[in-house]
């Protein structure tokens, strides 16, 4: 059982919580990848590229895709991407605690890891004054 | 249950890639784990909250095991410490 993650995101932001990720952790326990959609990327040509991406990190278990922005082109484009077949998940919100805390689970199903992803994502925000 | 009074000694304290390795030494073992400091007991076995403690360098933290192998999770953990989480400083 292994999922696979697909990081949608604006340019400049998955590659970069990936290469963070991976510091810390060392060796990554699932399947990642970064896709990133430039500001002025068209979407009917970004689809294949992004489904090649889900193609990669595929294991046969399904795939978390997570998008930063809710709404967005990325975010737009993960939700065709999840119409073309392979069993897909969406979380918005993409943060590195949200990654870092789905690489923290890497034995759960497709169906249990978007609550982890949302919670990592939400526990690491915090009023930071004490 | 096992409890370990134990000293952060590298430099950069419970920072992300030394609170990872701890998380990381403790996945394999089955026995509830938490680490206490400055008042606040914290889930040793989550990333974000170890780093909640925001323990630094010199921080006694005491880590509680609770388990069948908690005899083995404290000595991984023990020694992960006295290794400087693997760090050179």
């Amino acid at each position: 059982m292994a999922v696979g993650i697909l990081l949608i995101s604006h340019s400049g932001i998955g590659s970069a919580l990936v290469a963070a990720a991976s510091t810390m952790l060392r060796n990554l326990p699932l399947q990642v990848e970064a896709f990133e959609v430039p500001f002025d990327g068209d979407p009917d040509h970004l689809l294949p590229l992004a489904s090649s991406a889900l193609r990669r990190v595929d294991g046969g278990d399904g795939v978390l895709v997570l998008t930063d922005l809710y709404g967005a082109t990325p975010s737009n484009l993960a939700a065709k991407l999840a119409r073309i077949g392979t069993p897909v998940r969406r979380v918005s919100g993409l943060s590195l605690p949200m990654l870092l805390r789905v690489l923290n689970y890497p034995e759960l199903t497709i169906d249990a890891l978007p609550a982890v992803a949302a919670a990592g994502a939400r526990n690491g925000v915090l009023h930071d004054d004490a | 249950m096992i409890e370990r009074e134990l000293v952060i000694s590298n430099k950069l304290g419970l920072h992300a890639r030394a609170t990872a390795r701890l998380v990381q030494v403790l996945a394999p073992y089955r026995c509830n784990a938490t680490l206490t400091a400055k008042g606040r007991e914290v889930n040793a076995k989550s990333i974000m909250g170890v780093m909640l403690l925001a323990a630094g360098h010199g921080t006694p933290v005491m880590l509680r095991v609770d388990g069948e192998d908690e005899t083995a999770a404290a000595d991984a953990v023990a020694g992960l410490f006295e290794r400087r989480f693997d760090e050179d400083s």
